[in-house]
């Protein structure tokens, strides 16, 4: 189902109809020329791949933007103050507002931390809301926070560059959202939270799927971009390590690696992508994490339940954007409901991303449902359910046809002296007509999001 | 302020250079040996490889383009294109992004033509000839000032110096070259001792010209 058509689409159409088709093959030469890959892990081959891209622009007005924008500043500065708490005095759960024994089950909560106040208290510098267009109240729903390591927005960026160039007509006959200013925002974050020193963007490696991004973000931001042995930790300071053997002291290190393999001294101590000594840096203050060790906990799909609840208890105000109905299996009423409704229900598992561990049960058998049953009943605090939220499609142009694909929008809110909220995102389609999984690491591919006015 | 660099960075710009310039020397050789194998000297190509320490053999001259671009050796062009692709990846926010896509590029045409049904022909050298000096021009932007041009730059010179030698070319040229490596190993704050002498150029073995210049290049970065 697509939204209803309104003044906006009607002149993006009519731009489009006088547009050389011909030319929308030049995304894909562009983006194979600069690299601009998304890379994936097949059968254990490492497959250089460029993300599959539509030209047919995911289109929200301003004022719908807009609405969107202090739902998010809403969301994130709630998160914010709900992780700051929660690793110090964690008021919350001693109020009974979020459970206790909920948020210790949450694999991203690490209780090490427990008494650390990062840089300027911030948390969630930046950050990645998956939010979806509900059908059937026409409004903007949350699907899911990446308070961790959200990837994707190099991807837009490096598009709309194209895009200009290749389809000017749009850019001088609408008014179209800049969108070339994300990477300062990050910087200007990176800035207000240093610990003194240069800004640093850690990346696993080349053979990392987003390397491209951590490479384009870098360049944008005016950071280095490194490995985890061009930083060395000397008496709890982090340098960086220039080509003639001079140390130049970090201050900000906007890392793209999970907290397990960050730093092996003190978590995986295994992983060859982190720095030894990190961590001891992180805690003496001497060093800003963007983001702060510890945020899986509110990435945790249980604990997105609550997050209306602490917008309440740290703001005081009702949410601007609302979650999908969302049931917890771990309160008995709750496991009840899901129990008979299971059939109509989508399935998580709490602490998967990407697409992975949904389970939507109109898609399973008998045997798989009750199966399904019984890993919940075993153990309820690993799943949430949800009521499947019927989204809109968007109009994809795809082997020279227009075809509707069902589409989520992925914000980026970036927190450092203010919150910010980039007008742009990342708008993922699914590849096959009603598919409700567009992840890119489950073979989706993007569109360009243009807010636009009259 | 200086321009940093991690060593892998500069190590990557460095090759980049050598692998760019390699490719176009080397093209620029095969196309004179191409030119001769079709009506003047059949062996030309076989001659041309010596210098490489590679025994080609071929049958004419469009068989030689073929096993000279693609054939098993060191020299295998298309080899050395996906090399300088991977050293871009790996600096590329230290080169000017449309010198990199020239570098994508390359290796493209390349990996298409060594998959192609069709024999490949001098287009293809020219074509390969036009990205690289499209890729020179790009970086020349940049007029040589920042330090990351510089390790290119030097990688370019090296490079340069090694067909001068392997090719016996005039010994002027080389001292040129070198003396523009020594300008800028001496802007890279080499200390004195990194300089070779330009007075000993002329009498001191070419070779070892280049292989100290090598191992001087190795202890400016420190990984």
């Amino acid at each position: 189902m697509l939204e209803t058509e309104n003044e906006l689409h009607k002149k993006f159409w009519e731009i489009f109809s006088k547009q050389d088709r011909q030319k929308i093959d030049e995304f894909k030469t562009h983006m194979d020329k600069f690299a601009i890959n998304f890379n994936l892990y097949k059968d254990g081959n490492f497959i250089e791949r460029s993300l599959p891209f539509d030209v047919i622009p995911r289109i929200i007005s301003k004022e719908e933007f807009s609405k969107i924008e202090k739902g998010l500043q809403q969301r994130i500065q709630a998160l914010n103050l709900f992780l700051e708490d929660l690793y110090t005095d964690a008021k919350i759960v001693k109020e009974g507002i979020v459970p206790q024994e909920f948020v210790e089950q949450a694999s991203g909560y690490l209780k090490e931390f427990k008494g650390f106040s990062p840089s300027k208290k911030i948390r969630t510098h930046i950050n990645g809301i998956d939010l979806v267009k509900d059908t059937v109240n026409d409004s903007w729903v949350i699907l899911e926070d990446n308070l961790r390591v959200p990837s994707g927005s190099s991807y837009p960026l490096s598009i709309r560059d194209t895009y200009r160039k290749i389809y000017p007509d749009f850019f001088e006959q609408l008014k179209i959202e800049p969108i070339k200013q994300y990477p300062s925002y990050i910087k200007s974050a990176m800035n207000y939270v240093s610990c003194g020193g240069i800004n640093v963007v850690l990346t696993p490696g080349r053979f990392n799927s987003a390397y491209y991004e951590h490479s384009y973000l870098a360049q944008e931001m005016d950071a280095q971009l490194v490995r985890a042995h061009e930083l060395v930790v000397i008496d709890k300071k982090v340098y960086f390590k220039n080509y003639n053997g001079k140390r130049i002291r970090v201050g900000s290190i906007y890392r793209r690696l999970d907290d397990d393999f960050i730093d092996p001294k003190f978590f995986n101590p295994e992983s060859l992508i982190g720095v030894p000594g990190l961590v001891e840096a992180y805690l003496a203050g001497n060093v800003a994490l963007m983001n702060a060790i510890g945020n899986g906990v509110a990435d945790d799909k249980g604990i997105y339940y609550f997050v209306p609840k602490m917008i309440k208890y740290y703001l005081g105000e009702d949410p601007i954007l609302h979650n999908a109905p969302t049931y917890l299996p771990y309160f008995k009423e709750d496991m009840e409901y899901v129990f008979n409704n299971i059939e109509k229900l989508v399935i998580k598992d709490v602490a998967e991303a990407g697409g992975y561990g949904v389970l939507f049960g109109h898609e399973m058998s008998t045997l798989q449902l009750e199966d399904l049953k019984t890993a919940i009943k075993a153990n309820p605090r690993r799943f949430i359910a949800q009521e499947l939220i019927e989204f809109y499609d968007e109009k994809c142009y795809l082997d020279k046809e227009l075809k509707d694909r069902k589409a989520d929008f992925r914000a980026y809110v970036v927190m450092g002296e203010d919150i910010k909220v980039w007008q742009c995102g990342l708008t993922r389609y699914a590849l096959e007509a009603g598919n409700y999984l567009v992840n890119s690491s489950q073979g989706g591919g993007f569109k360009d999001t243009w807010v636009m006015e009259l | 302020m200086e321009q940093l660099l991690t060593a892998n960075v500069a190590t990557n710009l460095y090759w980049l250079g050598r692998y760019i310039e390699r490719i176009e020397a080397t093209l620029g050789q095969i196309m004179i040996a191409y030119d001769q194998i079709i009506d003047v000297d059949k062996n030309a190509g076989i001659t041309l490889y010596e210098n490489f320490s590679t025994e080609l053999e071929y049958t004419n001259a469009k068989d030689f383009l073929q096993k000279a671009i693609f054939g098993e050796h060191a020299a295998n062009i298309a080899v050395l294109a996906g090399y300088a692709r991977e050293n871009a990846i790996i600096c590329r926010n230290h080169i000017n992004t449309q010198a990199f896509g020239e570098i994508i590029a390359l290796n493209a045409l390349f990996q298409k033509s060594s998959n192609s049904f069709v024999d490949i022909d001098y287009k293809l050298i020219d074509e390969a000839g036009s990205l690289i000096s499209e890729m020179w021009g790009e970086i020349s932007k940049t007029e040589y000032k920042r330090i990351s041009d510089y390790f290119l730059r030097l990688g370019q010179l090296i490079e340069k110096a090694d067909f001068n030698f392997r090719f016996d070319e005039e010994k002027e040229t080389g001292i040129i070259i070198i003396d523009e490596i020594n300008k800028i190993l001496a802007n890279l704050e080499a200390d004195k001792e990194t300089n070779v002498e330009q007075t000993q150029t002329q009498e001191m073995d070419y070779e070892v010209i280049i292989n100290n210049i090598h191992k001087k290049i190795q202890d400016l970065i420190i990984d």
